[in-house]
This record gives C-alpha cells, sequence and structure tokens, in this order.
C-alpha cells in the first residue's frame, strides 16, 4: 500500500465505527471529533497492513483477543497520572461515601480502601492526603489502603514516592509543602516517609482470581481508567473479582468516561452531588420469574 | 485511629484442587447462604462434572448474582451439556436472566457455532431473535452467511429486523440480493424499510470505494 | 422542549425512533441498556423514556422498576417497547412501572401519538 495516500474514512464508515466503538467503551464521538478520530483510524490502518477501512474494521471487529480494540481504544483516550485526579471521586468519598460506609462499621472494624491500579502511586497517595486533610472523622477510624497494579517496575517506583513537578501541580500549595521534601531544586518532590509507610501495595493482576482473593470486606475501590482498555472477557472477570472482594454496600468508582453499563449489571448506581458511583447492593438483586 | 498499614498475609481461601472438593462445592451450589453458593459457583467454572447442579440450581436460583456466577461457570465449561443448558434458558421468562444467558453465549463461539443453524430455525420467533443478538459478538466466519439466511427465509419481521441491525454494521456486497428481497417482503414496514436503507447505503459506499 | 430518552441495545432502532421523535418537534437522548441510563436520568430530566426490554447488563423491566424506586430521579412517563406480544409480558412492564406497552416494530405515527399521549400534546 503507497505510504502517501492516507486510507480514506467516508461519513458512513465513521458512523458505523462511532456505533461500534460505543457500544463497546460507552464513548461518544460527535461530529467535532471527526479529524480527531479519522487521524487515528488512518493511523491504525496503516499501522495494521490493512487495506483501507472495510478490511480494518472487519479485522477489529472479529480479532479473537481484541488487541487492537485495545489499541484503538489507548490512542483514542488521554490518560496520565497526577495527584487529586478527578478530585470529584475524592470529595464523594469524604462527604458522602464514607459517612454513609462507616454507619455500618463495628466498633474497632476499619476501612479498606483499595486503589487499582495504583501505577506510580499519584492515586492511593492523594486519597490518604485527602482523608487526612478533608476528613472530619479520620481520627475515629483505622483506615487500611491497599494499592496495587500488574507492573512491579511501576510498584517499586511507586513506594520510593518520588514526583516530578507535573505530578503534583494540582495540588494545593500548602499540601505541597506538608507533605513532600523538594529535591534537586524542585525537580522533584519526595513524599515524606509517615505517608509512604501507610499503604499496602502488591502487585495483583485483577483478571486472576488467585491474586484476588486476599482481598475481602473491601468498603471502597478505586478503579478509575483501567476497564476502559480491557476487552469484553476480562472486564467481566475484573467486576467478578470486585464484586466478591467487597462487603455489601460498598463502593466501586470508575474513570470520568468509563460506565458500569458497558461491565456488570451487579452493581446499583449512585449518585451523588460529586459523582455517579457504583454500589454492592446491600442484599442481592432478585430474579424475577 | 486514621491511616494504617494493613496487616499483610491475609489468609488464602481454599481452591478446588483435590477430587472431594469439587463434591463439596457442587454441594455448596444449594446452600442456604447466597455468598457460598457464588463463591462454589465461581469455583467450579471449568469443571464438568459440576454441569447437571449448575443447571438444576440455575432454575432455582432467586439471587441474580449467584445466578450470575452460575452462568459464567457454564460458560467458562463450554462443554456440550454446558450450551445445551444455556440454550434452555434462553426460553427463561426472567428478562434478566435470558439477557445474561446471551452474554455468555456471545463469548463462547466454537460451542454455540454447532447449534446456531438449528437454533435460528427455532419455532420461537424469540429464541430465533435471541440467537440472532448472541450473533452480535460471535467471533465465527458464518456470522454475516446466518444473518443473510436468516433475512432471506424467516417470516418473523423482529426476527429481520434484529439481523438487519446488525447487517447494518457488519453486511457486505453478499448481503444486497437477500436486502432486496427482504424490503420487498416487507414494504409496509417502515422500521424495515429504514434499516435496510442503511445496511445497503453502507455496503454500496464502501463497494464504490474499492473499486 | 420536552426531552425523550430512547434507551435500546440496536443502534439502528434508536437512530430510527430520534428521527421520528425529533422531526415531531421532541430533543432525544440515548442510551444502549437500563444502566446507561440511570446514568444519564440522574443527571438530566427526561419527559418520557422509551424503552426496550431485552438488553444486556440491565433489562428495561429492571430499569423502570429501579427508576419508579429512585427519589432522585425525575419521574416520568415509560413507554416499552418490545419484541414480544405476550399478555404475560405487558402485564410484567404495567407491574414493573410502565405506562404503556407496545409491540416492535413500531410505525411513526404510533409513536407519535402515543409520545403525545404520554407527555400532553405542546412540546
Amino acid at each position: 500500500m503507497s505510504t502517501l495516500s492516507k486510507a480514506v474514512i467516508t461519513d458512513d464508515d465513521f458512523q458505523k465505527f462511532r456505533e461500534y466503538f460505543y457500544r463497546k467503551t460507552g464513548i461518544h464521538f460527535d461530529d467535532t471529533k471527526r479529524y480527531f478520530v479519522d487521524k487515528r483510524l488512518q493511523e491504525r490502518i496503516e499501522q495494521t497492513d490493512s487495506a483501507d477501512f472495510r478490511d480494518y474494521f472487519v479485522m477489529l471487529r472479529f480479532q479473537a483477543q481484541g488487541d487492537e480494540l485495545q489499541k484503538l481504544i489507548n490512542i483514542m483516550t488521554v490518560n496520565e497520572t497526577y495527584f487529586f485526579r478527578e478530585e470529584y471521586h475524592f470529595a464523594c468519598m469524604v462527604r458522602a461515601m464514607l459517612p454513609e460506609l462507616v454507619k455500618r462499621k463495628a466498633p474497632g472494624e476499619p476501612i479498606r480502601i483499595w486503589s487499582v491500579p495504583c501505577s506510580s502511586g499519584e492515586e492511593p497517595y492523594s486519597i490518604a492526603i485527602y482523608l487526612q486533610e478533608y476528613w472530619p472523622d479520620i481520627a475515629r477510624y483505622d483506615v487500611e489502603i491497599f494499592a496495587s497494579d500488574i507492573d512491579t517496575t511501576i510498584l517499586d517506583q511507586a513506594r520510593r514516592g518520588q514526583f516530578s513537578r507535573r505530578s503534583v501541580q494540582n495540588l494545593p500549595p500548602p499540601l505541597l509543602e506538608k507533605y513532600f521534601t523538594p529535591a534537586q531544586g524542585g525537580q522533584h518532590f519526595d513524599l515524606k516517609d509517615d505517608l509512604r509507610g501507610c499503604i499496602d501495595f502488591a502487585r495483583v493482576n485483577v483478571t486472576e482470581a488467585a491474586d484476588t482473593r486476599r482481598f475481602r470486606k473491601v468498603d471502597l475501590i478505586f478503579c478509575r481508567n483501567l476497564l476502559i482498555y480491557f476487552d469484553d472477557h476480562s472486564r467481566r472477570l475484573a467486576a467478578e473479582a470486585f464484586y466478591d472482594a467487597m462487603s455489601p454496600g460498598g463502593f466501586i468508582c470508575l474513570g470520568h468516561s468509563e460506565s458500569m453499563s458497558r461491565i456488570s449489571g451487579l452493581f446499583k448506581v449512585r449518585k451523588f452531588t460529586d459523582a455517579i458511583v457504583y454500589q454492592k447492593p446491600l442484599t442481592g438483586e432478585k430474579v424475577q420469574s | 485511629m486514621g491511616l494504617i498499614k494493613a496487616a499483610t498475609q491475609n489468609p488464602q481461601t481454599p481452591v478446588a484442587n483435590e477430587p472431594e472438593d469439587v463434591w463439596m462445592l457442587i454441594h455448596s451450589l444449594s446452600d442456604t447462604d447466597s455468598e457460598l453458593r457464588r463463591m462454589a459457583a465461581r469455583d467450579l467454572g471449568g469443571v464438568e462434572q459440576a454441569v447437571p447442579a449448575l443447571a438444576e440450581q440455575l432454575g432455582q436460583e432467586r439471587q441474580r448474582d449467584v445466578a450470575e456466577a452460575m452462568l459464567a461457570a457454564l460458560g467458562k465449561t463450554g462443554s456440550e451439556e454446558a450450551v445445551a443448558a444455556l440454550i434452555e434458558l434462553l426460553r427463561s421468562n426472567d428478562a434478566w436472566l435470558r439477557n445474561e444467558t446471551i452474554e455468555v453465549l456471545k463469548g463462547m463461539p466454537q460451542a454455540i457455532g454447532t447449534h446456531m443453524a438449528r437454533l435460528l430455525k427455532d419455532p420461537d420467533p424469540d429464541v430465533r431473535i435471541f440467537a440472532v443478538n448472541v450473533l452480535e459478538s460471535l467471533r465465527h466466519p458464518q456470522v454475516v452467511p446466518w444473518l443473510v439466511q436468516v433475512i432471506e427465509q424467516d417470516a418473523h419481521v423482529n426476527v429481520c429486523a434484529t439481523a438487519l441491525d446488525l447487517l447494518a454494521e457488519t453486511g457486505d456486497e453478499s448481503c444486497l440480493s437477500a436486502l432486496d428481497s427482504v424490503q420487498q417482503r416487507f414494504s409496509d414496514e417502515p422500521y424495515l424499510q429504514f434499516v435496510a436503507k442503511i445496511a445497503r447505503d453502507r455496503i454500496l459506499e464502501s463497494k464504490g470505494r474499492k473499486s | 422542549m420536552k426531552r425523550v430518552l430512547i434507551v435500546d441495545d440496536a443502534a439502528t432502532v434508536r437512530m430510527y425512533h430520534k428521527g421520528v421523535l425529533n422531526a415531531a418537534g421532541y430533543e432525544t437522548d440515548e442510551a444502549i441498556n437500563g444502566l446507561e441510563a440511570l446514568e444519564k436520568a440522574s443527571g438530566q430530566a427526561f419527559d418520557l423514556y422509551v424503552v426496550d426490554v431485552n438488553m444486556p447488563k440491565m433489562d428495561g423491566y429492571s430499569f423502570i422498576r429501579t427508576l419508579r424506586q429512585s427519589p432522585h430521579i425525575r419521574q416520568a412517563p415509560a413507554m416499552m417497547v418490545s419484541t414480544e406480544a405476550g399478555e404475560q409480558d405487558e402485564v410484567q412492564a404495567y407491574k414493573a412501572g410502565a405506562n404503556l406497552y407496545v409491540v416492535k416494530p413500531v410505525k411513526p405515527e404510533q409513536l407519535v401519538q402515543c409520545a403525545e399521549l404520554l407527555m400532553g400534546a405542546e412540546h
């Protein structure tokens, strides 16, 4: 195929692709995103040596492992990690979810929070900082924060707790000063020891039941911007693992362009002022007939 | 109080390794504790001896999360018996159960493939519709030919409509004459005309680009 | 302007209903199943729900049942649109809290008439 000519994406092609992508991911590309989508489709058509959009689309739909769909999702979505990313979930945690959760706790029973994937640690450390700073009841309850990722290298990095300027730029300056020590003339920021020490990091593949068995009675799961990159089968496995890990009434937060509507029907939708989250029912939903 | 480091190693729950464990798990499928039933079902995925018990328990299970785990277990097993049990559930009165079954069958192309031709000729039009629904994500080379067969031969408007919706995404030149004939058969159904036109336009447009 | 939420897993059915309702002067939004419908309804007000029965993750009956039990979602009429013509299906729909039950495929005039009946004639 000539490298000079890019594959043509017609209006019908775009429409067909858009419907398929929406069904699979819940992400809807409106017409203003046309150029953005076309460009990335053309990239993938070329990289997969597909003759044209039609050939590419057939391959995409019928591929056994769904690898191409995942690659496509990767380039169609933006993913970076930084402190207090999607902060509305943390606000929802302290304002709505925790107050509900503590009502069901026996005295001395800890609150368990799981951050997955934790990547380089920004999310679990954000949770810890947010709880210390913004949850009035933090002194009254024990909180255990678990953080996991499939990548051991990134876990080591997370344990070290060293962050770039970019990673901390969303933090209010007083918090940056309180919890971090600048290094190398402000090029890096080292998280202070006491906060680093309170996160339990572990290597976990959420689609492996053997890995997720150790998580039980979890009250709150942050699984943001992971499941969108999984195929249907892996999403199902992960959702099952989370369901089993959670206490009845526990909550799970997904990323801003993710929805349980593409993943699992077992969770209830809960709308709070700050966010829509999902909840494991307190008592099971019934089969009707 | 406050943030505490969790005590690390949590005790592992037993996995079904030994043969006796399997029978214990099968027995747990009818335990009064729904969480035990669910965990047993989770562990019985891929275990062929468990299929009859799973099928039987599904007939009377009232908890959705348990039923879901049982369906997933049957899906994972994928034996002839498991597929037969799942196909029966397409006839369930419960909409949730039927649709959950369709989702499981979508992930079993080899196993359901041998039954598809027969299902597409089932006397119940609803079962035929559900069979077409399974084709949506089924990775099987016969998907388009089966859909063409449906729109050429099925007498029921909604079975054809369901197939046409899928052909709007997957149709190719082999569908064109079948599209003509289904449009003629249901000339007084606006939705059918609408979706057949979309399918045709998309096929012709991509065909035009090729030549 | 009145807003209708179209809930159906088939893309072309959503397109078709949308076309008919937009032409009749209604604004529309879409959801692929009951779960997505609940999410959308939690964030925006709708005046009518047009709901398919058979959808993955959350079927139409479950959606309407949950809708009717959700005080934070604005209650609006719901019409079920189904491929199933059985009497028990219709009874189940009304028990779940639907206001109308119609068998597919729906002709444009029929959809508009039902919408007007359930929402009142002004837009």
